[in-house]
């Protein structure tokens, strides 16, 4: 293993997983496999936000839910912060749990109803063994201040928030650990507009201060864009472009990515136009070609797409032609 | 269909073995037997002979296999307490009373408490909601041998119309049905209205108000029919279930009908008979279980037709 | 464009009241709402969860189950008709035949024990008092017109058999199959995939402007309004905050909700940045703030926001704004 200090916070390495599928009538049953994630290569840098985007059937989910071990790969390594995670058993994964830790679109099923705040913010450090009693409670309602709910909030229950502030409070709780990396699951897909800023806000200047490193899957490519860093577009099962943020949103080369970008609705009235749309099948059928010179990295020509250079730190799905 | 059908038709057969061994071990467990001393005053070598010759004396797995030896060629051996017939005559003598019994109760009770869940469901927080949660609850909560007290009390001694117990003339009938009616009629009331109230609550039904089709159209077309799939995995089951709910009533009004001889077969050590009443019990509640899934999968699309989306 | 049509409208409320008593309080819904749709037009009404959009065209439709709802107003008129005061006989006529509507969900719109072809040829053989035969026919057509490709494959799916995307669809094929005066779109692409979502839009924009029917386009989403309608109306906590062009609405916002809203969207700008955010969060609804709505949070309220509701004012040129700081 390379130094830890020069390692992502997160690394898939070819990562990849395949469900089994009945088909077929009972007498004459049928397994297909099908490839959720096809092998995938992905670095969370440090203090980086990643976005990971793609519509649903693309395997973002999936692939966030094998990197936190919380779905088993079926080929691939996960790195967390260098240490390989990929094999262990849940006692040598504990300590990694603390490292990393997740956030999801549904806060409110994800807070149990009949704790109060102040013991969801906590459970955590009582899971891992941190701290009495008091420090916890203190802990707690320290993280629900910083989270933005006032300490009085401590002693009510889920039930009574908004749906922003129970994400606020599942940000808490997956924070109080300062764990390295987060992993957030559409956090702001079920908030309202006016609540997705102050998420996004928060999350942004909690990345600042605790130099963490966050995997943000969405399918909200506006909101990727004010958050994150880095994005990788997600299309059945695999990556078909990796960019900067800016990149993506102003050079994308994948046509799929493209049809993304094109699927946004423009806030400006003026600029209406009657749009031609191509479905996943025939944009999945089209791909893209590109010629070997007009890489930025050697490749070999394939009748395969491959991710492949097109500049510094931009990979698209291609197939390279000589 | 068919090869779901075959494979069900294996796994009741598989819990019948289970269940037929559990039973003839359980039953054998407990201390005691048919021809102890204290019930039956013989000689200690007559009392072996009595064994013997009943196969009681051999170990129990060769009871067991001799037994199940003869239940495949249906031959379910002869009860103790009427040695004169086999176990198979005597339970077609019994059958009588309790299909008349439980047949009406659950025809009577049952269509009676469909109809009080769907007219709860429909008028909810009206009377006739809290009617129908009034009866179900009494219905689930109080046993059925004190209603059968009540309705003993009240129709036969106070207002001496009815007679108490017995069976044979039609007007003996009418106390044990009412009393056996109760548990299908509060049972179904509860899940009908849960069911109805359920579809109700689905957001196509609002598609169907805003499509404009009459409110009449809504429930008998497309409630009811989406209500009835949750139901009949149910009431099948419950069916044979209500069953052993008649074993107190029979018990209460004397009807010689399966529950009697159920009773006394366990408190007689009548092992033949004892054996043979649990075995058609656990059969028919596999195959009323079997039946209710073919009809689940029958009414409901997704899983008639499979697939569905990815 | 903002100017009501001389002609009767197609939808009209005037001082909208619902109100669901429950047992925590009574949840104030819609507390004044009035708004109307002339023939052929389309409007937009956007507001969070729990502004009373959805609920305000559920009344007019009166698709809310009362009681429990309270439902009171000047006047609620489908087509010219009194929809409070309309009998079962003409709530059927005006469902789905004079106003048609499609819903958030499309898996849970249909009835998954019947086909999408039993379906909608049950709402023709309802209003067009078609034959069997014809009714099947008809719907393929339908089906064809939303641009399904399989029509055939779909008439004979049941729902749970079919994606999203294509069941909204088939829903807009129902919807549309009576030729309905006015359709109510109740946010129709926020479940669905954002390839899907484009394309469902499209789809009902060019379905309105070939049928000249009028369009009520419920969502959340500025960017939909500003993809489909005409003329917006914006509400906050039960209220109408501001009702102008949708043109206006985006280079000359008003109100100060409509600023701060159209502000805090995420993504207009390049670079990971920082976001304008609207402080603090929805009103609650059993226990609305007294005053105009907004005022907890708006940056410009004083003390007469927060002790009189400020109201719905219209200017010259037919906009209207509901706030003590701005002129009409």
């Amino acid at each position: 293993m390379s130094a830890p200090a020069a390692a992502p916070a997160l690394e898939l390495r070819g990562i990849a997983k395949t469900y089994m599928l009945r088909e077929g009538g009972t007498l004459r049953r049928r397994h297909r496999p099908l490839q959720a994630v096809r092998p995938t290569d992905l670095v969370l840098e440090r203090n980086g936000i990643l976005g990971l985007v793609g519509e649903s059937g693309s395997g973002k989910t999936t692939t966030g839910m094998m990197a936190l071990r919380l779905v088993n790969p079926s080929g691939g390594r996960i790195l967390l912060e260098g240490d390989d995670i990929t094999d262990l058993g849940v006692t040598a994964l504990k300590p990694y749990r603390r490292r990393m830790q997740v956030v999801f679109q549904d806060s409110y099923s994800a807070l149990d109803p009949m704790f109060t705040l102040q013991q969801i913010v906590a459970e955590p450090l009582v899971i891992h063994g941190i701290g009495d009693a008091r420090s916890r409670a203190a802990r707690a309602l320290e993280w629900l201040e910083r989270v933005g709910l006032h300490r009085s909030y401590g002693s009510r229950y889920p039930h009574e928030l908004s749906g922003g502030q129970r994400q606020r409070v599942a940000i808490a709780r997956a924070l109080i650990l300062e764990p390295a990396v987060l992993v957030a699951d559409e956090p702001t897909s079920a908030l309202d507009v006016s609540v997705k800023a102050q998420i996004i806000n928060l999350l942004q200047d909690l990345q600042a201060d605790m130099d963490l490193s966050i995997l943000f899957i969405s399918h909200d490519l506006s909101v990727v864009r004010s958050l994150c860093d880095r994005v990788a577009v997600m299309f059945n099962g695999r990556i078909v472009e990796e960019a900067e943020a800016e990149t993506i949103f102003t050079g994308a080369r994948h046509p799929y990515t493209r049809a993304l970008l094109d699927a946004i609705p423009v806030l400006d009235p003026r600029r209406r136009r009657t749009r031609i749309f191509r479905d996943r099948d025939a944009i999945e059928a089209e791909g893209l070609t590109l010629a070997a010179g007009a890489l930025s990295e050697p490749a070999e020509p394939s009748d395969e797409p491959a991710l492949v250079a097109v500049a510094p730190r931009h990979r698209v799905e291609a197939v390279v032609t000589p | 269909m068919i090869g779901y059908i075959l494979r069900r038709l294996v796994s009741v057969a598989v819990t019948f073995f289970i269940v037929s061994v559990l039973i003839f071990s359980m039953m054998h467990a407990i201390p005691g037997g048919p021809f102890d001393a204290g019930d039956m005053p013989v000689p200690e070598e007559v009392r072996q002979k009595l064994l013997a010759q009943y196969g009681l004396d051999e170990p129990l797995y060769v009871q067991y296999l001799k037994y199940m030896w003869g239940v495949l060629r249906l031959d379910f051996g002869v009860p103790f307490q009427s040695p004169g017939e086999t176990v198979l005559e005597l339970l077609g003598r019994a059958w009588v009373p309790s299909l008349v019994l439980g047949g009406l109760g659950v025809l009577i009770g049952a269509p009676l408490g469909m109809l009080l869940g769907m007219a709860a469901a429909l008028k909810r927080n009206s009377w006739i909601d809290y009617l129908a949660s009034a009866v179900a609850t009494l219905g689930l909560t109080i046993p059925v041998f004190v209603t059968s007290m009540l309705l003993i009390l009240t129709f036969s001694v106070w207002l001496g119309w009815l007679p108490s117990s017995g069976w044979g003339a039609p007007e003996r009938w009418i106390l044990p049905i009412v009393a056996y009616a109760t548990i299908p009629m509060a049972t179904y009331a509860r899940y009908t209205r849960s069911a109805m109230l359920d579809t109700l609550n689905k957001p196509f039904v609002t598609v169907l108000r805003a499509k404009g089709l009459p409110e009449r159209q809504i429930v008998f077309k497309h409630v009811l029919r989406n209500s009835a799939i949750p139901l009949v995995t149910v009431f099948l089951p419950m069916f044979i279930g209500t069953a052993t709910g008649s074993i107190f009533v029979e018990a209460m009004f004397r009807v010689p009908g399966l529950g009697s001889f159920f009773v006394s077969s366990i408190r007689t050590r009548d092992y033949p008979l004892e054996m043979a009443l649990m075995l058609m019990l656990t059969l028919m509640f596999c195959l009323a279980y079997l039946l209710s899934d073919i009809l689940y999968a029958w009414l409901n699309p997704r899983i008639r037709h499979g697939g569905g989306r990815e | 464009m903002t100017a009501p049509s001389a002609a009767e409208p197609l939808v009209e409320i005037r001082d909208l009241h619902v109100a669901f008593p429950q047992f925590e309080g009574t949840v104030h819904a819609v507390r004044g709402v009035s708004l109307h749709l002339a023939p052929g037009e389309s409007l937009g009404i956007v507001g969070e969860s729990g502004s009373g959009k959805s609920v305000s065209c559920m009344a007019v439709m009166r698709l809310l189950r009362s009681p429990p709802a309270q439902i009171s107003a000047d006047r609620l008129a489908l087509e010219g008709i009194d929809v409070m005061a309309a009998g079962k006989d003409d709530l059927t006529r005006l469902r789905g035949r004079a106003a048609a509507m499609i819903f958030q969900d499309p898996m849970t719109a249909f009835d998954p024990v019947f086909t999408i072809g039993q379906q909608i040829a049950e709402t023709l053989r309802l209003h067009r008092e078609m034959g069997r035969r014809a009714a099947r026919d008809e719907a393929l057509n339908l089906l064809r017109r939303v641009e399904i490709r399989n029509p055939e494959a779909v008439l004979e799916s049941y729902p749970h058999q079919l994606s999203g995307g294509m069941l909204q669809r088939a829903m807009i094929a129902m919807a549309l199959s009576c030729h309905p005066r006015v359709l109510f779109a109740d946010e129709p692409t926020t479940a669905l995939d954002v390839t899907v979502q484009a394309q469902i839009l499209q789809l009902i924009k060019d379905l309105q402007a070939e049928l000249g029917m009028g369009l009520i386009m419920v969502t959340h989403d500025m960017g939909v309004v500003a993809e489909t309608v005409d003329r917006v109306v914006v509400m906050y906590g039960g209220q109408v905050m501001e009702q102008a062009g949708v043109i206006d609405i985006f280079e000359r916002p008003a109100h100060p909700y409509t600023r701060a809203l159209l502000a805090s969207i995420p993504g207009q700008e390049g670079g990971r940045r920082r976001l304008t955010e609207i402080p603090g969060g929805s009103p609650d609804p059993s226990d609305p703030p007294g005053g105009c709505p907004f005022h907890p949070r708006c940056p410009e309220a004083d003390a007469r926001c927060a002790a009189e509701a400020p109201p719905l004012l219209t200017g010259a040129d037919g906009r209207q704004t509901a706030c003590w700081r701005v002129t009409p």
